[in-house]
């Protein structure tokens, strides 16, 4: 008599003996699993639109210098000067997506089963700020990138830009670190995301208004180091500071930045206030 | 064997004392913690996944210290809250998958295991829909689901029944029951229901105040509170008359009769007096035992 096929058996439970990844592992897939979130990859298509629209933005500048750099034959668009120029774009990636990164976890209270796991604090906002970080370098550095290739594959009758896409690389970097810094501590504020949509933006809307508005009045009152570090309430411009002290690039806003090492330690500075608020705000979640 | 222990241990918070000197030993199979709400049940989970530090005394989870090793325990432990914590917009599916992830599974062994835990706790094509639009019996199943995934070898259930109705109830009790019969994993479960407990439970601890009550194998504690309740259609003074004159303790509860089990023959007498007084028997059944009786 033939066996009979294609019968499911119910083989019961079965317990696992196999490889635990551990910490590590744990740590490692939240960071990938939340920066495919930030683009909204694995998710639901609405997700997906607002982070593809910002990096389409995001993208334009780059392929329109392509075009003149082939065409006209001119030098592409600055590398140092292309965040401060995108600014709205990247503030606004910010605003949208770090929210999406923290807040359902805290709305939906998840977070006690991260914590019964091998998964800490520590690796839980790790590996987020990893992701807003990563994201936000993605956004950045592939125009920079694009626009790099193109200036090597068309024959311009200048010198390639090494010097400055290097430093506009390293800027995004800064940049991508502080922004992510502040975004995910503001938006950890509040379990709704819309609020913490609501409060970057804020954020950003009073750090752009706050920073023209010092620079206006220490300008006509004739304080110019002041009028400096006025604008660097911007955290753009603060951080094409760090890029020009760094590197010796041109200022983009094309007055002179406050010089040393003061920017770079006040973006050391509100970084590891922000980090610190983010933990403090974990552990009140923990004890809850 | 024993599954893990605590020696006096205490926990203070700035207003309240949470713990209080509790010493508890809970070996494999299932056992019930029983506590009225702010017992300190959730307390104590805390303390055993090692991430809240005790005042004084010590704790052991699998022969681990959860102070210094917590990590080694919640590798080897689930848990399940009492509260909801699961995303709405997200599908049990790829929920459990992302929790088996966050226990350090690799990635197609935690599709596997996401698969087949979702099968034994009873999730079937709903499981890829979001969890938005689910029953409170399913979401407890997921939550159940996400506690098994990693195949911990313990597992903490908080309140595991609440907000089910009474035939979803008699479902997770099974399920309950079967991790830690089929399944060989040890279970805690906390509610504050003991009649609940006693049906599923080896052994059952009842704390008070951060206090242990009582800690005794099930037998012993539901022969000490059982009671059975009587109803009949009329004659119920009649009746408890009856049974007051054998020297059986009785109580009218509204339209029901209660009496005190003394013994075996309360029962022959219960039935004797029914049949002589000549009443029509409604109902007559054994009554879950309820917290309050453990305390008196």
């Amino acid at each position: 008599m033939s066996q009979p096929t294609g019968v499911i058996h119910d083989i019961g439970y079965r317990h696992y003996d196999g490889p635990r990844l551990g910490r590590g592992g744990a740590a490692v897939a939240l960071w990938v699993y939340s920066l495919r979130g930030t683009f909204g990859l694995g998710r639901t298509f609405k997700s997906k639109i607002m982070p593809f629209l910002l990096f389409g933005a995001m993208m334009l500048p780059a392929v329109v210098s392509i075009a003149i750099m082939a065409l006209l034959k001119q030098a592409p668009l600055s590398y140092t000067d292309y965040a401060v120029f995108m600014q709205a774009v990247i503030a606004i990636f910010l605003a949208a997506q770090a929210p999406v990164l923290v807040a359902p976890d805290l709305r939906h209270r998840v977070i006690p089963l991260y914590l019964s796991r091998p998964v800490t604090i520590i690796d839980y906002i790790g590996a987020k700020l990893a992701a807003m970080i990563a994201a936000l370098l993605i956004l950045m550095v592939v125009p920079l990138t694009l626009q790099f290739v193109g200036e090597m594959l068309i024959d311009l009758p200048m010198p390639l830009h090494t010097h400055e896409y290097l430093a506009g690389l390293a800027g995004s970097l800064i940049n991508a670190v502080l922004l992510a810094s502040i975004g995910l501590t503001l938006a950890s504020f509040t379990p709704r995301r819309g609020l913490g949509v609501a409060s970057v933006i804020a954020f950003y809307m009073f750090t752009l208004a706050a920073s023209t508005v010092l620079f206006g009045v220490f300008t006509s009152e004739g304080h110019t180091e002041a009028a400096g570090w006025g604008f660097m309430l911007n955290p753009f411009f603060l951080v094409n500071a760090v890029q020009v002290n760094l590197f010796g690039t041109p200022s983009t806003s094309g007055e002179p930045v406050p010089g040393g090492a003061g920017p770079a330690l006040v973006v050391v500075a509100v970084v590891l206030l922000a980090l610190a608020a983010l933990y403090a705000r974990y552990r009140k979640a923990l004890a809850a | 064997m024993t599954i893990l222990a605590t020696e006096a241990l205490t926990k203070r918070y700035p207003r309240v004392t949470a713990l209080d000197g509790l010493t508890v030993s809970v070996g494999a199979g299932v056992t019930g913690l029983v506590g009225a709400n702010g017992a300190g049940k959730s307390t104590l989970i805390k303390i055993l996944l090692g991430l809240v530090p005790a005042s004084e005394g010590s704790a052991r989870v699998l022969g681990l210290d959860p102070a210094t090793q917590g990590q080694e325990i919640r590798r080897s432990v689930g848990y399940m809250p009492e509260h909801d914590c699961l995303p709405p917009d997200q599908s049990a599916t790829e929920f459990v998958v992302h929790m088996a992830r966050m226990s350090g599974l690799p990635r197609t062994t935690a599709r596997e295991r996401a698969a087949d835990t979702l099968r034994h706790v009873g999730l079937q094509e709903e499981r890829y829909r979001p969890i938005g639009g689910y029953s409170t019996g399913m979401k407890q199943r997921v939550k159940l689901a996400q506690a098994l995934v990693h195949d911990p070898k313990v597992i903490f259930l908080d309140e595991p029944t609440n907000g089910l109705d009474p035939q979803g109830r008699d479902e997770m009790l099974r399920l309950v029951h079967r991790i830690g019969t089929e399944f060989g994993i040890s279970v805690l479960v906390c509610s504050h229901l003991l009649g609940e407990l006693e049906r599923i439970c080896d052994h059952v601890i009842v704390i008070d105040a951060g206090r242990l009550l009582r800690s005794s194998a099930i037998g012993e504690l539901t022969q000490a509170s059982q009671v059975i309740s009587v109803e009949v259609e009329e004659g119920l003074e009649k009746l408890a008359a009856r049974l007051t004159e054998t020297g059986e303790t009785v109580a009218v509860e509204g339209r029901a009769l209660t009496v005190q089990v003394r013994a075996d023959e309360t029962y022959d007498l219960l039935r004797d007096a029914v049949v002589d007084l000549d009443l029509n028997l409604v109902r007559l059944e054994q009554r879950h035992a309820r917290i309050e009786d453990v305390f008196r």
